[in-house]
């Protein structure tokens, strides 16, 4: 519905200034329709960044509906601030700082409700790490969580789960997202040399992980 | 103190010869080296593990979810007065 009604934007932004292709144009050029009001450019920018930041959120919290709402506050924050992006610097870098913030205050307001239960994201010792892994896989009642049983079930997924979070999220935007290091550095705001050995840390685990199962 | 050729590879110029980026000068290195070369193709493995993983998708409606909730700014003509 919202889609047929005319873009407020197009009375006022001259038709020589129009994208003419929204799909081919770069993420600051949409960013920049769209704080000009152009309502395609949003729907657009929603469509660039669906996927990636619902997954980053998904292996965050391996929670789909929690992801989808984590991410559906993303976007929201992001497009109605989206007068304040400031095209010198990466969309996605700005979009993954929000998401990640997100995922971070919800995994720690969840710690502190849940102390005392197994599965903390923070599992150390050998018994919480197999405490984590009895919790992520064997819970298939609902068919949502048959979906995310079958979904983050590899030997992968349940290793990037056993990470702590903050080497979790360096380690999916390093590795799955392709973000540079003083790209993570300013999305995370730590200073490079933390991102550094986050990363190098967390692939040390993961290793050990998947070759431990394989053991 | 150690000769460069001595020297183990870091973890970044690990990441580097993954991704086929490791200056010639380390490579000596790693072709002397069984300890690296085997480090290095246990990293190489687990990148390309990670690079494969699969994008996953919101519930379909998504976009209309999201725009549901978005305020769009009223459309200034800046373009015209730049
Ligand atoms: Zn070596």
């Amino acid at each position: 519905m919202r889609a047929a009604t005319s873009n407020a934007g197009d009375g006022v932004i001259g038709a020589k200034d129009r994208p003419s292709n929204l799909t081919g144009a770069s993420d600051p050029e949409v960013a920049q329709w769209a704080q000009h009001g152009h309502e395609p450019a949003f729907r657009e920018l929603v469509r660039r960044y669906e996927r990636p930041v619902f997954s980053l959120l998904y292996r965050m919290v391996r929670d789909r509906a929690l992801a989808e709402d984590l991410a559906q506050e993303t976007f929201i924050k992001v497009l109605n601030g989206i007068k304040s992006y400031n095209p010198q610097f990466k969309f996605s870098s700005w979009i993954f700082k929000i998401a990640n913030n997100a995922a971070i205050d919800h995994l720690r307001k969840r710690d502190l409700d849940t102390l005392s239960l197994d599965g903390s994201p923070h599992a150390t010792t050998p018994e919480e790490m197999s405490a984590t892994a009895l919790q992520l896989g064997d819970r298939g009642e609902s068919p949502l969580q048959e979906v995310e049983a079958r979904e983050l079930g590899s030997a992968i997924e349940r290793a990037i789960a056993k990470l702590r979070p903050e080497y979790r999220a360096c380690i999916l935007l390093r590795h799955v997202e392709g973000h540079s290091y003083e790209e993570i550095a300013r999305i995370l705001d730590l200073p490079l040399g933390t991102v550094k050995t986050y990363i190098h840390r967390g692939r040390n685990e993961l290793r050990v992980y998947l070759e431990d199962r394989k053991a | 103190m150690t000769e460069p050729l001595l020297q183990h590879l870091t973890p970044d110029e690990l990441e580097l010869w993954a991704q086929g980026l490791l200056p010639a000068a380390r490579d000596i290195h790693l072709a002397q080296c069984a300890e690296c070369r085997a480090l290095g193709e246990r990293e190489r493995k687990l990148f390309r593990e990670l690079a494969r993983l699969p994008r996953f998708a919101p519930e379909f409606g998504f976009v209309e979810r999201v725009m549901g909730r978005v305020r769009i700014p009223s459309p200034s003509n800046e373009f015209e007065n730049r």
